[in-house]
């Protein structure tokens, strides 16, 4: 299977196409509307030198933007999901539930929590087809 | 709306949640924004999984979050973190928690399997229904 450097547009490409041509994806998040940007914060220890920032934008079950962007694009997004490199990689691996990681404040969100849990179905799903890219983390390539 | 976070729930990130759901709800919804100013009584939500437990302690417009369970709630709800969230799917239908749909029966498996505990759930239904109605994001 091949492997894709995490937080790459690569890995991202990788990502949107798990997502894309899921059918379940697409039934789950008929209701989706709307961009969430995923910052990763910069860890030089984990060769992660500067913080990632990714744009991703779903509408009724489909997928549209999905890329690395600069910090000013990661603010447009409805929804802001930041956490550290850490945090990311145990999500990433399945070893953290995205959910659970808000409570506890392991991740941090800015956007409609309540528009959120309504749809929290739409964001498992596609974490779950995250987990599921090949993925070489920074620290182990 | 007033709700306020107590010293010790401002180090629970759980507590930040409980507040934006409750604001969010009741900023939205008139409807629940009038069951929210009948409130009173003191209800907690623990979470053992993730060591996380709040009290909220409501009087009539006023909601105080604390850490921990304190206060000795009429209501405590006992869950884990990934199920919790379940309680806020409820669907509210004639000013009530409707529980005979996909997302009402799942709560009450998660109540019969053991998954999820109400403590007071007999003995203070007015209370239960009113903090499901505020939660729920349906």
């Amino acid at each position: 299977m091949t492997g894709y450097k995490g937080f790459t547009q690569e890995w991202m490409d990788a990502w949107k196409e798990k997502i894309a041509g899921s059918k379940e994806y697409k039934e789950i998040a008929k209701d989706w509307e709307g961009s969430v940007s995923i910052t990763v914060n910069a860890d030089p220890s984990k060769n992660v030198p500067e913080p990632v920032y990714m744009f991703t934008d779903y509408w009724h079950g489909d997928v549209r933007d999905f890329f690395i962007c600069d910090a000013a694009k990661a603010q447009e997004a409805k929804f802001i999901m930041t956490g550290d490199y850490a945090r990311w990689k145990q999500v990433a691996k399945k070893e953290l539930d995205a959910t659970k990681a808000l409570m506890q404040g392991k991740l941090k969100l800015r956007g409609d929590l309540t528009y959120i849990v309504r749809n929290v179905k739409t964001i498992n799903k596609v974490i779950d087809l995250l987990t599921e890219v090949n993925t070489i983390f920074p620290d182990e390539g | 709306m007033d709700i306020h976070l107590s010293n010790n729930a401002q180090d629970v990130p759980f507590s930040f949640i409980v507040e934006e759901l409750i604001a969010g709800n009741i900023e939205k919804s008139p409807a629940k924004y009038a069951v929210y100013k009948k409130m009173k009584g003191v209800a907690a939500i623990d979470l053992p999984d993730i060591e996380a437990a709040v009290t909220l302690i409501f009087g009539q417009g006023k909601l105080t979050i604390e850490a921990g369970i304190v206060q000795n709630p009429a209501i405590i709800i006992n869950t884990s973190a990934d199920l919790v969230t379940d309680l806020n799917l409820l669907n509210i239908r004639w000013g009530l928690p409707y529980y005979f749909d996909e997302a009402g029966r799942r709560v009450l498996a998660h109540i019969f399997t053991g998954r999820l505990k109400i403590k007071g759930m007999f003995l203070h239904t007015v209370l239960l229904t009113r903090l499901t109605i505020i939660m729920s994001v349906m």
